[in-house]
């Protein structure tokens, strides 16, 4: 019987022309969405690449120069797109592509997508993730809202309930056969992506890029589920078809219009963000008690060298074995490093407060449950970000150090004229970014990852408790 | 015109006998406040972090005449002494935030070579910047629209579905006069609220009062006709209210989703901007060169374009900072096409985005706002440019003291240029804007009518 009603919502609604239609439409719009999303990552990726090739070319075969200078050079990180990306953009096109790594300063990431656009991006951007956050509910909901309001206006809910099926029966029979539908509308687009991310060979298949495509197309099957159980649940709840659906489209636009943007703006107001100038003021004053790293008057750059002297037993700077310049410098950049690393991990933790209203407004609401757990996956989400910034920031580190300690060992104190052949610079491992595993990307979003669990289950027993409780008449 | 009166009283009366109604007027009034606050709380704060800027200038200047208490070289100031451009939000710029906060609001900038310095970006959370802002401009845009939807989308069909259209027909009064009169009605109410709301922000904004008072007044009354418009002519297609709900909805999505985003996709493919990260790699390698490149060259070269500092003294030994500053500006040079290309190709995004946004009357409606508030992409290119113009004035001060070395004294810090750009509207941005949301108000309605006069009235 169960079984009957299911197959029978199923071959109704692909009858019905209206709804066809749409979902032709919401087909049409994933494809392109797939294509588009792959297009741009393409482009994105490519341009980086080069620019990322260029960048360690020009290191490796840098002119003979003095170690310092090299340091002062530097070089720049891009910030390689993520395989999944293409399915969703994230906040990819609002976070910068390009750190510009040097000695004694970390620099902010700049030239994001949204500063070379013009206010239509902030409209949305067409990825696979949009239309399926938002457009595939409308849809659900235009396909579920009659479930139960229609047989109770035709009067056939008194005929259905006679032959013996309970309400709650008569939902999951309905629930089944409407997932059914949306399966149909979404799996040839999720094929054509996987085809086109493992088909084309564009990606290598690795393990980490399946499980995240397959977490990602699973808490999709969720969040779907969760609408279609809440649409059957709404209709069940109301007389009229006209009204069952003004209710779910009220619901809809609370959803994935209003909480969204209202709980990101509300952490922004609560928690105020210090400005990149007031953050670089306070970096440079706390590290100014420290050492300066230009600066050897300064009193601990003294006591550095009365240390130096003392252990060597020398009495002066250029009697020592190692060059004080590149000691001191050292030094200098592993305060100054120590410093910014403390700013910086308070600036994260404030916009991490700031985005935490968000987590746990998801929640209570599943659209931003899957859309944070969808950034994750893709690899676009806040998390990935600053995973890139502070890798980026280890390199520079590292560099600047490596560099140093040359300083230290192989020039001479206040030598400021020997330049060291290139081959030296073709020595040092160029910057390469590592996506990080699909698991520390889920691990960042365990509350929503617990909000979308909550409402399957949720919706599950209140939902058809409620039905339980539904006027037959 | 008496039988209208009696017809809009009524429609009051059953407006507010109906709670659900009433809410969804509640709830957009709230929403429209909390967008004012928001946006006048989020420029106040960007006020407040402008202000604090004079202060961390100061604060440097202080901090230099610590370190050098005496005369000191010009270059050691050029290179320790930071200043910022600020680009003051314009005072309708909380009404509409625009791109404000994605973009800078202010530069940090060195003597040093500018290039390297335009385009630092300001600590942003990206997950907020996506989610975008909660202002005025974006309730009138998004939210608005959903408002009359809900009103009207049941305009006649709710009347046919109750069994009251065959009563209120068979009184003298005909079916055009019915629905004009519930337009009317409604129309009243939302442009009640949405000129009330207008009128707080301007209040609340302290707003110079100036001929943009009128033009987004107007906006915003052509804006609410072209969605009752849209709701009339989908009721004159006298369907069920389920039917007209997902029309208009559906047509609410195209108009405020689907077509902005595509239209996005296709400037981006249209109009790419490439020019940035080989911009930024090119610079840097010029710069850096020109330690190794022979002094006697490089002071060649910045000669030849400012001739006056040539009859100054050679450069002898390993440094000098006239020179380190020459090549530094030598950089900018060598980029300033690419530079150029890079801001021309934005504007260019921008005019190809004026030219497409007939295609969208919301996506319309957003750029004007942003015009006239001042907080839109060509604003900011403004003051990109004007940051570049107060470069210059910078190094035209301090040149004077690198060339004929002369020394740089306590008195001299305040003897430096200081900046100070206020964003301005654009009004024929805004202007041609309108035009095209008058051209899209009376299409829609010359269709509404067109629909209504093909489809005979059907009573049951």
């Amino acid at each position: 019987m169960i079984r009957t009603i299911a197959k029978k919502e199923f071959i109704s609604t692909l009858r019905d022309r209206r709804f066809v239609s749409l979902s032709l439409i919401v087909l049409l719009l994933l494809l392109s969405a797939t294509i588009v999303g792959l297009h741009s990552y393409q482009n994105l990726q490519e341009e980086r690449e080069v620019a990322q090739h260029t960048v360690n070319e020009q290191f490796a075969n840098s002119a003979d120069r003095h170690p310092h200078r090299m340091a002062h050079y530097g070089s720049y990180a891009f910030r390689p797109k993520s395989s999944l990306s293409f399915l969703d953009f994230g906040l990819d096109s609002y976070t910068g592509a390009s750190v510009y790594m040097e000695a004694h300063r970390q620099n902010s990431a700049n030239f994001s997508q949204a500063q070379q656009s013009t206010s239509l991006i902030r409209f949305g951007e067409m990825t696979v993730a949009f239309v399926l956050q938002m457009l595939l509910p409308l849809l659900i909901i235009f396909l579920c809202f009659g479930a139960f309001t229609q047989e109770k206006e035709n009067g056939t809910l008194k005929l259905l309930l006679s032959q013996g099926v309970s309400l709650r029966q008569l939902a999951w029979a309905k629930v089944s056969g409407y997932s059914k539908v949306v399966a149909l509308v979404v799996a040839p687009a999720l094929a054509l992506a996987s085809l086109l991310i493992f088909g084309r060979g564009a990606f290598a298949l690795d393990g980490d890029l399946l499980l995240r495509l397959l977490l990602f197309i699973l808490f999709y099957g969720l969040y779907f589920f969760v609408f279609v159980v809440l649409s059957v649940v709404v209709s069940a709840l109301h007389q009229r078809s006209s009204t069952a659906l003004v209710s779910l489209l009220g619901i809809w636009i609370l959803f994935c219009i209003l909480i969204p943007k209202a709980s990101a703006n509300l952490g922004a107001n609560l928690y105020t963000t210090p400005t990149r100038a007031q953050l670089d003021a306070d970096v440079h004053a706390e590290v100014v008690k420290g050492i300066d790293g230009h600066n050897s008057q300064d009193e601990r750059a003294e006591a550095l060298k009365q240390e130096l002297l003392k252990k060597y037993g020398a009495s002066s700077l250029d009697q020592l074995p190692v060059n004080f310049d590149g000691i001191w410098m050292a030094v200098g950049e592993e305060q100054s490093s120590k410093v910014y690393q403390k700013h910086f991990n308070r600036l994260m933790g404030i916009f991490q407060k700031q985005n935490r209203i968000s987590e746990w407004a998801a929640l209570l609401n599943p659209y931003l449950a899957v859309r944070h757990l969808s950034m994750g996956m893709a690899g676009s989400d806040f998390g990935h970000y600053v995973d890139f910034q502070q890798k980026a920031e280890t390199y520079r580190y590292h560099l600047a150090q490596e560099l140093n300690h040359i300083q230290a060992t192989q020039l001479r104190y206040g030598d400021k004229e020997t330049r060291l052949s290139s081959a030296t610079w073709g020595a040092f491992e160029p910057f390469e970014y590592d996506t990080p595993h699909a698991s520390w990307a889920l691990a960042n979003h365990m509350i929503s990852f617990l909000g979308l669990l909550l409402w399957g289950i949720g919706i599950c027993i209140g939902g058809m408790r409620l039905i339980d409780n539904t006027k037959i008449v | 015109m008496k039988k209208f009166r009696i017809l809009i009283k009524y429609e009051w009366l059953n407006f507010r006998a109906d709670r659900g109604l009433l809410i969804l007027s509640l709830l957009t009034l709230m929403a429209g406040l909390y967008g004012i606050y928001y946006g006048n709380t989020e420029i106040v704060r960007q006020r407040e972090n402008i202000a604090d800027l004079a202060q961390l200038t100061e604060h440097n200047i202080d901090e230099l005449k610590q370190k050098y208490p005496g005369e000191v070289e010009a270059g050691d100031i050029g290179y320790y002494h930071s200043t910022f451009a600020v680009n003051h939000p314009d005072s309708w710029a909380g009404l509409s935030l625009g791109q404000r906060d994605v973009n800078p609001y202010y530069i940090r900038l060195r003597l040093l070579n500018l290039q390297s310095q335009l385009y630092d970006t300001e600590n942003i959370n990206p997950l907020k910047v996506l989610s975008g802002n909660f202002d005025l401009a974006f309730v009138l845009v998004y939210l608005f629209p959903l408002f009359i939807i809900g009103l009207s989308f049941n305009l006649l069909s709710v009347e046919k579905e109750q069994g009251t259209l065959p009563l209120l027909l068979s009184q003298p009064i005909g079916l055009p006069l019915i629905v004009a009169a519930k337009l009317v009605f409604r129309i009243m109410l939302v442009l009640g609220l949405a000129l009330l709301l207008s009128l707080i922000a301007m209040l609340w904004a302290g707003v110079v009062p100036d001929v943009r008072i009128a033009l987004w007044l107007g906006v915003v009354v052509l804006y609410c006709l072209f969605w009752f418009g849209l709701a009339f002519g989908v009721a004159a297609m006298q369907q069920n209210s389920a039917f007209n709900a997902v029309t208009l909805l559906g047509l609410w999505l195209l108009l405020t989703v689907v077509i902005p985003a595509l239209l996005n996709v296709y400037v981006a493919v249209k109009q790419p901007v490439p020019q940035a990260l080989a911009l930024t790699i090119e610079q840097r390698e010029e710069v850096h060169a020109g330690w190794d490149k022979p002094k006697q060259e490089t002071m060649e070269r910045f000669y030849a374009r400012y001739p006056q500092w040539r009859d100054t003294t050679e450069i002898e030994g390993r440094f000098a900072w006239r020179w380190y500053y020459a090549f530094h500006h030598l950089g900018d040079v060598a980029v300033e096409d690419l530079a150029r290309q890079y801001q021309g190709g934005l504007l260019a995004r921008h005019e190809l985005v004026d030219r497409l946004n007939v295609m969208s009357v919301p996506v319309n409606v957003q750029g004007i706002f942003n015009a006239l508030a001042g907080t839109d992409l060509p604003a900011h290119l403004a003051f990109m440019q004007s940051a570049s113009h107060y470069h210059d004035s910078l190094r035209e001060f301090y040149y004077p003291y690198l060339f004929k070395q002369v020394a740089f004294t306590h008195a001299d810090y305040e003897k430096e240029p200081r900046h100070s750009f206020s964003s301005g509207p654009d009004l024929d941005t805004a202007f041609s804007g309108i035009v095209k949301v008058l051209l899209s108000v009376i299409f829609v309605y010359v269709l509404g009518v067109l629909f209504l006069s093909l489809k005979e009235t059907v009573v049951k």
